[in-house]
């Protein structure tokens, strides 16, 4: 019997490594541990945390919704840096979604330069979100710094302007992101070449010029990736931090402080203890909107996206 | 470069000499060669000379015990406590760590300093040049937690090229009247302005409280002073901007005053982004000289400007150094901080950059060999020797909620209060100011 049972405990095993779902498993192990890891528990955590006072020395405390009632009651800051966010992600998105699709329409053509230029106008959105960046654009914008170098020559009074003043400060941001138009542009020019030839042709044999045939042939085809673009762009726009922790951090007056920064700034002051247990509610307050503006895009897609 | 070039060749002699002395090194009863192959770890906050400085001390050390290694952590002020906080919450505080007076108190509540106690009993760290006054400052309740790396007191460093030009001479000691005459006359005559009243302000704010006759500016409740006593403050910042001599929020936003090298004193191409002067410490002064002699400026020191400096001023020790709790070579790191407090060597190497040596002997020793690699030493000691004589004693450490008061409250004050359409009175700034830090400080 027990001369039996061994091989047959081995066939088992055997049978079940070679079953299909086992090597399913096996292959996405490393995501699935990834996702639980860095996902599951720490988003179950920041939950648990958001109804805590949290200094992350000292054991958390649980207040109940506290942190919450809070944010909405008495703070004033929030209010603030949510605007600034959405001022940032409502002009900053749409602008470079539109700089993107021009640029993409440029360099639609069959050239041998053409690959050079997209590879060049890509490379803003490799290194954009990088400290080096940020910290060029801070010295690029400083009072005598190259813009103003370069202002200076056709507009005098521009010498020595302060960009980084209380309203052209959130300017100095959002030029930023536009200027990180690579990745759109990328997704447009691949979209533009599958637009079929025909209906470019059909179009020329009934008459229409060149701007007609872009409003009534490319733009609706391409409004799928317009939305694709703008779907994610939007969302980008509501996490960024590096650019604004790094080149003003919320200064001044907080009119360029983006929400993900005062959120940091909570988690981890400069001096003064954590407020960990109010930062992970401000996270959860910002998953909702940032939800709701996503499903707001949804709702308004059926109005102006072209499905066939 | 001249000065560079004499410290690495000072660097060289030492270096040659090691040999020689190589049972030198004072380290305490404990002998470092004996702990095996140890990595120490070591965080402060500093700037780029002192970076350097700390790590030739560090290097030296290890020279003379090559089985002590070190992950040396430099941070900037602005990141160095959030850092540290968390390291703290993963029980991976550095070995040694820099504190700073201020906060000793609040890091030994969430028990992550050693009590330094049984060592100092022990002998393994000799604290027996170092002045009781000096040690008391390290203490909390019965237990030594702290050892202090060097004394400084506050100090403005101004543009003396630029006051020479306009033979503008800087008092010992100033006003708050002499200095806004000062500033009045300098941006008349050059555009140059004054950054006052904006971050640190704190210090400026406790520095106020003090010229009104209180020691400090906050209790565990709340502000000593009433709000009608801190309005004059805030009319300062309101009357600054008005006059123009003072930068206003806008202008404040345009320089970057976390980097040391590009503070607007010593950092700038046109006068109007520049100030003739910075509020800092004394031992900050190497640095910044380094930065204005690139520069071609020579920098000179007084006082903070007070309405009353000999109640305003006073002698900080600063600086600290603390053993965590989560180290596992308590022996090791207590004789690295034995070497770091009482050796010669180390403190030669060390510039006397993080202020004059707390240990009495090792100050007189290093004095002649610092003030020659570093001219702004003579000064700094000369200057102390003033403040000695013209100050009161030094406020406690700061109560747990004042972090949260600064990054709060009074750095957002200051950004409405110095704008040129202030959105408040001083009333109501100095008002809110009072309201607000007894709510924090009730919460907390």
């Amino acid at each position: 019997m027990t001369a039996l049972s061994t091989p047959r405990k081995k066939s088992g095993f055997v049978a079940w490594i070679n079953k299909e779902s086992t090597a399913g498993y096996m292959f996405s192990l490393p995501f699935i541990f990834g996702f639980l890891m860095f996902m599951v528990i720490p988003m179950g955590l920041s939950l648990f945390y958001s109804f805590c006072k949290y200094d992350i020395q000292n054991p958390p405390v649980w207040i109940g919704l506290d942190n919450y009632i809070k944010i909405f009651t008495k703070d004033p800051t929030f209010v603030k840096a949510l605007t600034v966010t959405c001022y940032y992600a409502l002009i900053g998105t749409p602008l470079k979604v539109i700089f993107a699709l021009i640029v993409a329409l440029i360099l639609n053509h069959e050239s041998k330069a053409v690959p050079i230029y997209r590879a060049t106008y890509y490379l803003p959105s490799i290194i954009g979100g990088s400290v080096a960046v940020a910290i060029l654009w801070r010295r690029m914008f400083e009072s005598t710094g190259t813009i103003n170098a370069l202002l200076g020559q056709i507009f005098p009074f521009l010498k020595g302007y302060n960009w980084f003043s209380e309203g052209p400060a959130i300017w100095v941001l959002i030029i930023l992101t536009v200027w990180q138009f690579g990745s759109s542009m990328l997704i447009f020019l691949s979209a533009l070449k599958q637009i079929p030839r025909e209906l470019y042709e059909a179009a020329h044999v009934d008459g229409a010029n060149g701007s007609q045939q872009f409003w009534r042939v490319t733009l609706p085809l391409l409004t799928p990736t317009i939305f694709f673009n703008l779907v994610q762009q939007t969302i980008n726009s509501f996490l960024a931090f590096t650019q604004c922790k790094l080149i003003t951090n919320g200064d001044p007056r907080k009119s360029t402080l983006f929400y993900t920064v005062y959120q940091y700034n909570k988690a981890f002051p400069a001096v003064g203890k954590s407020q960990m247990g109010y930062a992970s509610a401000l996270a959860w307050i910002m998953l909702i909107i940032i939800s709701v503006v996503t499903a707001l895009l949804f709702w308004s897609r059926s109005k102006w996206v072209y499905d066939d | 470069m001249k000065k560079f070039l004499a410290l690495v060749l000072s660097l060289m002699m030492l270096c040659m000499a090691m040999p020689a002395m190589a049972d030198g090194l004072a380290v305490g009863t404990f002998d470092p060669a004996s702990a095996g192959n140890v990595e120490l770890s070591f965080g402060w906050w500093g700037n780029q000379v002192r970076d350097e400085v700390t790590k030739n001390a560090a290097d030296f050390f290890t020279q003379n015990y090559p089985n002590i290694t070190f992950n040396l952590n430099a941070q900037s002020w602005s990141n160095y406590w959030a850092l540290m906080s968390t390291y703290s919450a993963n029980n991976d505080l550095p070995d040694v760590m820099q504190q700073d007076y201020a906060y000793i108190e609040q890091w030994v509540e969430a028990g992550d300093l050693l009590d330094l106690t049984p060592y100092v009993e022990s002998g393994a760290l000799d604290l027996s040049n170092v002045p009781q006054n000096i040690i008391d400052t390290g203490k909390v309740g019965d237990g030594i937690y702290a050892v202090c790396a060097g004394v400084n007191a506050p100090a403005l460093l101004y543009n003396k090229t630029l006051t020479d030009s306009l033979s503008i001479e800087v008092p010992d000691n100033i006003t708050w009247e002499q200095f806004v005459e000062i500033s009045r006359k300098i941006y008349a005559e050059t555009g140059v302005g004054v950054l006052y009243g904006d971050g640190n302000t704190e210090n400026h704010l406790t520095y106020y409280a003090r010229s009104l006759g209180y020691t400090a500016l906050w209790d565990t409740n709340g502000m000593l002073a009433s709000a009608e006593e801190l309005t004059g403050y805030y009319q300062r910042l309101i009357d600054g901007v008005a006059e123009g001599w003072l930068f206003d929020t806008d202008k404040r936003a345009g320089v970057n005053v976390n980097d040391l090298a590009q503070n607007p004193l010593v950092y700038g191409s046109t006068n109007e982004v520049r100030t003739w002067c910075a509020f800092a410490f004394s031992n900050q002064i190497a640095a910044f000289q380094a930065a204005a002699t690139a520069d071609g400026k020579e920098l000179g020191i007084t006082s903070w400007a007070s309405a009353n400096p000999a109640a305003s001023n006073y002698m900080k020790p600063s600086q600290f150094f603390s053993i965590t709790t989560d180290t596992k070579n308590p022996d090791l790191a207590v004789a690295f901080l034995n070497y770091l407090i009482n050796d010669v060597q180390a403190n030669t190497i060390l510039r006397a950059e993080r202020g004059v040596p707390a240990n009495s002997l090792v100050a007189a020793e290093i004095a002649d060999e610092v003030s020659k690699l570093d001219a702004t030493y003579t000064l700094v000691v000369d200057y102390l020797a003033k403040v000695e004589k013209c100050s009161s004693p030094i406020f406690p450490p700061l109560p747990s909620y004042s972090g949260t008061v600064q990054t709060e409250v009074i750095e957002t004050l200051a950004g409405e209060l110095l704008l040129k359409n202030p959105t408040m009175t001083a009333e109501e700034a100095a008002q809110t100011l009072v309201d607000s830090t007894a709510e924090i400080a009730a919460d907390y």
